[in-house]
């Protein structure tokens, strides 16, 4: 076999070119059609084509029994798009060769259902959340991700505890609250993707700060304190960062069913660990975890004596989440404050030189 | 366009701009609209401003504008000899070296200076190539104005115009609606007098329009506004948010009200207000 983009010689089965890193296409062009089948590291011999299909790469159409490969609502037989996130039925269950699931494509104006209302996301740069809340329903926001609303909606606050804390740690003090009946209409101020995670009873989600967009008001609110942190010293000042900041949002499912909205940067990839598995992320590209999934640093450093390598070294500085449970990251993040510095202390962390 | 006859019926109508087009035709002569897909309106009545399919061809005047690109779209401009279009110079993007430009001369220039406002408008004339793009993603809004329309507009956010539109602009009224309005003391406004003319905003993120009735009226995020027929009135409005102990947090909300077209785009412009 020849590579397609340089023409070097290749090993019948190889995935991608040894030369120029092209991937090769023989293989996976035929499955265009579909998307491929989340079969996990199988995948790996050459021999199995597109033809031998017949296990569910859209598995909405084959059983009434589907499932949304994103957040796992019922599909009924035939629908186009999911009734829970608005994912497109067609492009579910895209998994990377490693196992990460990306968030499904969206139709422009899909609409999902919550108790009585009625959610419709417009838009693809920038998508906006337009609420048509019921009588009795009710969605709680931070204030300035409210794009518009009908002049009789009524919004009202929400109290927090530790109102002064969260002050100090740049998080809204306050929740907004709109009720029901009426439109109202959420969207941040930079481009990406929403995110529509459902809260069944009994589940958390854990949230990293500034991604939250709304929430209906049968999900439950609170926050803690993430213990991940590491401080710098410049002279006389010490700093102490926060990779994932100093607090995050806990979502909790009630006895109803619940609806949480995020905005993310990017694209956007879950992954499910098992037990015991770990796996380094950047700490600004994480969106949310089961409450599960623990999360430590973690530092990576050159084996090498010089003193002047001690700054640059530690630019090396992961977030290590462990499973059990999900892990959502999005692709656009943002640099890390802090992470060139000299770091004098830190959380606990685990370390590693090469 | 020919007076309507029975002709017409034999003709499409944009959904987007209303112009008449040739029953073949897949977008829309005036404004680029694709004309075989379905017009997208939210239950709540919003309208998604058309997606102009890359490369698509415009026509105004004896000129035209193809758009390309989509994550930012570039608006590429061939002026015929006696056709100008005039835009604020920081959303030029390259010109042939022959188009000649010059400045549009404005009144209360230093007035516009201190309101933040380009000071400067510069004026494209044809015969020759000149393209224009925004910084950020976004859709550019064709606005095809047929003589009689007023249309107000965000500061910068429109991307060109062409010279039969007549420019203006108007000082916003009341204090608290400049301070907390998000948008500066004037908009740009926008009449068209003897002949039709074609005018290009970009909006930030995804841009939509909704049409008022008279009387109706909904609050908007300020920064979110991006334009609106002159008839469309817009006052800020203060929300107290939280009692007590922390003050709270205000928060300042525009009131549209109609009768007319408003439009909106979805990353609005933050402003601080703390």
């Amino acid at each position: 076999m020849f590579c397609e983009n340089c023409g070097s010689k290749l090993p019948a089965d190889a995935n991608f070119c040894v030369t120029c890193g092209a991937r090769t296409t023989y293989r996976d062009a035929p499955a265009a059609p579909g998307p491929p089948a989340p079969a996990p590291p199988t995948a790996a011999q050459p021999p199995v084509n597109a033809p031998p299909a017949p296990p569910p790469p859209t598995a909405a159409q084959s059983s009434p029994a589907a499932r949304c490969s994103w957040c796992g609502s019922p599909l009924a037989a035939g629908a186009l798009s999911c009734p829970g996130c608005g994912g497109k039925v067609s492009e579910m269950a895209v998994s990377t060769r490693s196992g990460w699931l990306q968030l499904p494509g969206r139709k422009d104006m899909a609409k999902l259902q919550f108790g009585q209302s009625v959610c419709q996301i417009e838009g693809v740069y920038v998508p906006v959340a337009d609420i048509r809340l019921a009588a009795g329903d009710s969605v709680y926001f931070a204030h300035h991700v409210l794009l518009w609303k009908d002049s009789d909606t009524v919004i009202t606050t929400m109290p927090l505890r530790g109102a002064w804390k969260r002050m100090f740690a740049g998080m809204p003090l306050i929740m907004t609250q709109a009720e029901g009946p009426g439109h109202v209409a959420f969207s941040r101020d930079a481009p990406g993707e929403l995110i529509a995670v459902p809260v069944h009873p009994g589940q958390s989600v854990d949230v990293r700060e500034h991604l939250f967009l709304t929430a209906t008001g049968k999900v439950l609110y609170d926050w803690f304190n993430t213990n991940v942190w590491f401080q710098t010293r410049n002279g006389d000042d010490t700093e102490t960062h926060y990779p994932v900041g100093a607090f995050m949002d806990r979502f909790s499912g009630s006895s109803q069913p619940g609806l949480l909205l995020l905005h993310a940067a990017g694209n956007v990839f879950v992954r499910t660990l098992g037990p015991g598995e770990s796996l380094l992320v950047k700490p600004t590209a994480l969106i949310f975890k089961d409450p599960a999934v623990q999360m430590h640093l973690h530092f990576e450093h050159p084996q090498s004596g010089f003193l002047s390598w001690g700054t640059w070294s530690n630019r090396y500085l992961w977030l290590r989440v462990i499973g059990p449970g999900r892990v959502a990251v999005q692709s656009s993040f943002e640099q890390l404050e802090g992470e060139a510095r000299n770091i004098q202390s830190a959380s606990y962390a685990t370390e590693m030189r090469w | 366009m020919s007076t309507p006859t029975a002709e017409s019926f034999e003709r499409l109508k944009c959904p987007w701009c209303q112009s008449l087009n040739e029953r073949a035709a897949v977008t829309c002569r005036a404004c680029g609209a694709p004309l075989d897909a379905a017009n997208l309106i939210s239950e709540s009545g919003w309208r998604e401003c058309p997606r102009i399919r890359d490369m698509t061809e415009i026509h105004f005047s004896s000129s035209t504008c193809q758009v390309e690109g989509e994550i930012v779209p570039v608006a590429e401009i061939n002026l015929s000899a006696g056709d100008a279009i005039f835009f604020e110079h920081h959303v030029m993007l390259w010109k042939d070296g022959t188009v000649p430009l010059t400045l549009m001369p404005l009144t209360g220039g230093l007035k516009r200076a201190f309101g933040g406002m380009p000071f400067l408008i510069s004026v494209a004339s044809g015969p020759g190539r000149i393209a224009f793009s925004r910084d950020a993603t976004g859709e550019l809004v064709v606005l095809p104005l047929h003589p009689g329309m007023e249309v107000d507009v965000r500061e910068h956010a429109f991307l060109l115009s062409s010279h039969q539109i007549q420019y203006s602009y108007v000082r916003i009224k009341g204090l608290c609606n400049i301070l907390f309005g998000g948008q500066g003391m004037y908009m740009d406004r926008f009449v068209t007098a003897g002949s039709p003319g074609m005018l290009i905003l970009h909006g930030y993120g995804n841009v939509f329009e909704r049409t008022l009735k008279p009387g109706e009226s909904i609050m908007l995020e300020p920064g979110a506004f991006l334009y609106k027929d002159s008839s469309v009135t817009m006052d800020v409005e203060f929300q107290k948010l939280g009692a007590g102990f922390f003050g709270g947090a205000t928060m300042s909300l525009a009131r549209v009200t109609g009768p007319g077209r408003v439009g909106i785009q979805s990353m609005y412009v933050h402003h601080k207000t703390e």
